[in-house]
């Protein structure tokens, strides 16, 4: 009995260590980590074009990419925290690919080295980047980090649904949401809603475009949305758009065809529960393989809040930021990068993933409009942005997956106790300007 | 003299390694928590000033303080009881002779020898509200993780499938453990199984009880995984517990003032707890 | 009244056992299986595809080494402390003896998981991160352990290991051959419970380790990624091949383990 529990001990030890012997270590090469968020089909994408530059580029020039996959964006950031904050900086990854809500936390580091810094002995090449992707990561006049993977906010339904009910355009404005919505909604006998005519529950992501976007262009917050400087309380409340706004979400609401998803949002769409969800664009190769044949999907722009918010939307997604980790690997990145915002690597991305590319000339390939006229979904992003005002950006926010959820908490909060509209906005106004102070209490001297 | 000096001190170099490991890693985080508490302190962890309890009355004001508070309770309120007597009704059912009662032990304790990783990452994919098996099978389309009371419920179903594996053991053994001839002697009077669990078994058991209650409270209101993989504090914070929180403020927002004002929290809530217990076991003990 | 008994066991029996056997089942679903509404138990062809893929596209094995490593190191090295600990308070009279018992089991009180930031600030500074090292060391010390094993060791009395010392027995000839194979089942239980506690740890190892290579099997196991476009089959594939091995481990020894989780550990 004995040794047969040592035996079963010594098998379960020796048979994973015989597969985990053999991982040797490539000296000659220089060897650059990249620690990124991309995962299912942006996973596989990610990995292709890392296998793509290891067997050319990489080969050329003795460079070895290794891809980490540290999860959803947020986390990359933290995980990439302590290690900035620390005086030991070997540990840092060559790259990271992060979304807007790292900016602030990152920014500042004397271990970031800036695009400008990198592009040094190839200045031209920086004007191949789509200019309000570059805006959106430019600070005090510097490149901060490489725009990768850009995305923009769509509206995503059911064309299927769309037909069956009459609806021959998809809404253009939150009014037009909650006529559609309703005119969409399936009840049973019981009363029960069946199908819903949308489901969201507004986080930043919504929320930046939602009250970004009215009177042309008004900021969150101060400082231009953190653009010009450290925020320090928002402005949503005082210049009346988030009462705007939440009158005509509630509005939305009263139709009860709202349904208050918060997670699993495309597995809801593509199982035929909901009629119009939000999602960002990155999404589309998803979405659209989920939903297989069931029905047909529709993309059009995000609604907006009324005739008057003509800002239209910002630059959403992430960008890949650069570290100085003292291994001397600045060339090296830097021919990565170039690689992974060429013209064909970001076609074969955007096919993929249904991010846009960030490189102009790859909006005049022939196999990009070739795609295009087979998949005319992709290209609504990319137009959406275009018609856009390039002065709409993204807040730049401490806390920032905090204040994610505070603005999902207040609204739904709203909602459910049917609070009104500017109690509201003063509840969601104080907690983030808590976050904003907190952060600003946190500042050394 | 030497050799007498070596003997005196071997009992030290004995025990120094457990020694050490409690001075590194119990008390000093602890007075290095409780300091940072008081003071404000930097994102790279410097401490920039004493700040009293402002910290504390921060945290006590915030909203997302109240919920964290709010959610750890009632998770513990709901798991703990829902656990025991979940175990202990198996643990019961299955202390029979048989081949039968043998597969139903083997079953009651294999979640034991599903990792915690494995074991919520199958349950989030079963419990999945649109495509999921559960909700088939029970043939309900009850939102798991977007109805804050689902999600509650989802987490105290995980926390029982992660701890039965040990807890049945655990009481199966203290059954087992109950003298047969006591048993023989009330069947023989006329007593039915019901009567023999609640006046003989159950105070039998006790010391296994209070053990597998006490570490199932301490569980219940550090819990962080389940949270974690299964439903990030959502919905709308329905789900956010304390240690979350302060995962939340201590990493991802880097606010090691109010991360550790949290831990200082979720101590005293433990201490209490754990003495409260105490007191009760000693009492019972009397009693016996 | 009898078969109330069997088959209300079975039956809740069956129910705990439903997400082990639900997790083989779609290890072999395909894509459309998981998609497919209404759902599916079972998948609609046997194949092992999704078994290649969970090997071929993650570092499973190695994630397994890593929990496996850790975790035995883990046990051995906290077991050995904690018997050494017990030991010396229970057969050993030396100044500060109470005191220094106390000191050490007081930390019952304080959970590692409240004070998971400090450890961590440790860590980084000590340069332990992404070393196994670093993962294992806050598991190393078990306060419960040592006051658990004090309390059986007690039962032995002193004159038995006074005697045995008369008899030109050295300690560590005393530990080994007389007093742990008399405590088999405490050391045992406790053994398989920090195996557990290490192998099972999820907080913890996802702050330390940074490198994939570095990751255990819990956190790497949520991380494989797939599970955006709820392609989860590689997934179950890869909690399929996890839990197999501990799975007929436990079936195989299913009698030794009931009988080694004694009750004397968990009061009198």
């Amino acid at each position: 009995m004995k040794r047969l529990v040592i035996l079963t001990i010594i098998a379960l030890i020796a048979i994973p260590t015989l597969f985990a012997l053999g991982q040797k270590e490539d000296s000659e090469y220089t060897t650059i980590t990249w620690w990124h968020p991309n995962a299912g089909l942006a996973g596989t994408a990610s990995d292709e074009l890392i296998k793509e530059f290891n067997e050319t580029k990489g080969q050329e020039l003795k460079i070895k990419v290794v891809g980490v996959y540290q999860g959803k964006a947020n986390d990359v950031l933290t995980k990439l925290k302590p290690i900035l904050q620390s005086k030991d900086h070997r540990d840092l990854p060559d790259l990271a690919q992060l979304d807007g809500s790292a900016v602030l936390d990152i920014r500042d580091f004397d271990q970031l080295i800036t695009m400008n810094e990198l592009a040094k002995n190839d200045q031209d090449y920086l004007s191949n980047i789509v200019e309000a992707t570059r805006l959106s990561v430019t600070y005090k006049n510097k490149m901060l980090a490489m725009p990768f993977n850009s995305s923009t906010i769509l509206l995503y339904y059911n064309k299927d649904a769309f037909k069956k009910a009459g609806i021959a355009e998809p809404p253009k404005t939150l009014a037009d949401v909650a006529i559609t919505a309703a005119k969409l909604k399936q009840t049973d006998d019981k009363g029960r809603t069946t199908f819903w005519g949308i489901a969201n529950v507004p986080t930043s992501y919504e929320m930046m475009v939602w009250l970004g976007q009215q009177n042309g262009l008004t900021y969150l917050t101060d400082f231009e949305n953190g653009h010009t400087g450290n925020p320090t309380r928002v402005l949503f409340d005082e210049n009346g758009t988030m009462v705007n706004f939440l009158k005509r979400w509630q509005a939305i609401y009263d139709t009860g065809s709202l349904a208050n998803l918060t997670s699993d949002l495309n597995g809801a769409f593509a199982s035929g529960q909901v009629a119009m969800i939000l999602a960002s664009t990155s999404n589309l190769a998803t979405i659209v393989s989920m939903v297989g044949d069931r029905f047909e999907v529709g993309v059009a722009n995000l609604p907006m809040v009324d005739e008057n918010a003509t800002g239209g939307v910002n630059v959403g997604g992430g960008a890949i930021w650069a570290f100085d980790n003292g291994k001397g690997h600045e060339w090296a990145i830097w021919e990565f990068l170039k690689f992974a915002t060429s013209p064909n690597q970001q076609l074969k991305w955007h096919i993929a993933t249904g991010y846009f590319p960030v490189n102009i000339a790859t909006y005049d390939l022939p196999e990009f409009n070739a795609h295009l006229l087979d998949n005319p979904l992709y290209g609504v992003a990319s137009r959406q942005l275009m018609s856009s005002n390039p002065k709409l950006q993204g807040i730049w926010v401490p806390s920032a997956y905090q204040i994610y959820y505070a603005f999902q908490s207040g609204i739904l909060k709203m909602l459910e106790e049917n609070l009104s509209p500017e109690a509201t906005s003063k509840a969601i106004a104080t907690e983030i300007n808590g976050y904003l102070t907190e952060y600003h209490l946190m500042q050394a001297e | 003299m030497r050799v007498k000096l070596l003997i005196k001190s071997k009992p030290y170099i004995l025990i120094f390694p457990a020694l050490l490991l409690v001075v590194l890693f119990s008390y000093v985080p602890f007075i290095i928590t409780l300091i940072n508490s008081l003071h404000a302190v930097s994102l790279s962890g410097k401490r920039l000033g004493f700040v009293g309890l402002a910290n504390f009355r921060r945290l006590f004001e915030s909203q997302s303080f109240h919920a964290s508070l709010t959610n750890t309770i009632r998770f513990t309120l709901f798991f703990v009881p829902t656990n025991i007597i979940v175990t202990l009704f198996a643990a019961v059912l299955s202390n029979r002779k048989g081949w039968l009662a043998n597969l139903n032990q083997i079953f009651f304790f294999l979640p034991m020898a599903v990792g915690m990783s494995s074991m919520l990452m199958i349950l989030k994919m079963m419990f999945n509200p649109s495509i999921g098996i559960i909700n088939h099978l029970i043939g309900l389309k009850i939102q798991w993780f977007n109805d804050p009371k689902a999600a509650m419920a989802l987490l105290v179903i995980a926390g029982v499938f992660l701890d039965i594996g040990f807890d049945f053991l655990l009481f199966s053994a203290a059954l087992r453990n109950v003298p047969k001839d006591l048993k023989e002697v009330a069947l023989i009077n006329g007593a039915n199984d019901f009567q023999i669990f609640r006046h003989l078994e159950l105070p039998l058991i006790g010391p296994t009880f209070i053990f597998v209650l006490v570490t199932n409270i301490k569980d219940a209101m550090l819990i962080s995984a389940p949270v974690l993989i299964l439903t990030e504090g959502g919905p709308f914070r329905s789900t956010q517990t304390l240690v979350y929180q302060m995962y939340l403020e201590g990493f991802k927002s880097g606010n090691y003032a109010l991360g550790s004002a949290i831990a200082i929290v979720v101590f005293l809530l433990t201490f209490t707890a754990l003495l409260a217990l105490l007191r009760l076991e000693r009492r019972r003990i009397y009693y016996q | 009244m009898k078969i109330l008994r069997p088959t209300l066991a079975t039956l809740l029996s069956l129910l705990i056992v439903f997400p082990i056997l639900y997790s083989v089942s779609a290890s072999f679903f395909q894509y459309t299986d998981f998609t497919a509404l209404p759902a599916r138990l079972l998948p609609t062809t046997l194949n092992a595809n999704n078994y290649v893929r969970s090997f071929a596209e993650s570092s499973l094995a190695r994630f397994l080494a890593n929990s496996l490593f850790t975790s035995i190191v883990g046990t051995l090295l906290r077991m050995t402390i904690s018997i050494l600990a017990a030991y010396t308070f229970s057969f050993f009279s030396f100044k500060g003896r109470n005191t220094l018992f106390v000191i050490i089991v007081a930390t019952m009180l304080l959970p590692p998981d409240a004070l998971i930031i400090a450890n961590f600030t440790t860590i980084r500074a000590l340069r332990l991160t992404d070393t196994y090292l670093g993962i294992i060391s806050t598991s190393l010390l078990a306060p419960t352990h040592i006051f658990m094993l004090r309390q059986y060791f007690r039962m032995m009395s002193v004159e038995y290991r006074e005697a045995a010392v008369l008899e030109g027995c050295s300690d560590t000839r005393f530990l080994m051959t007389l007093l742990l194979p008399m405590s088999k089942a405490v050391v045992l239980t406790l053994a398989i419970h920090s195996f557990s506690t290490i192998f099972n740890d999820y907080l913890w190892p996802l702050l330390v380790t940074n490198k994939t290579s570095m990751r255990t099997v819990q956190v790497g196991l949520t991380m494989m990624g797939f599970s955006e476009n709820l392609d989860y089959g590689p997934q179950f594939a890869a909690i399929s091949l996890l839990m197999a091995p501990i799975l007929i481990a436990f079936i195989a020894l299913h009698k030794p383990i009931k009988e080694s989780v004694s009750t004397r550990f968990t009061g009198r």
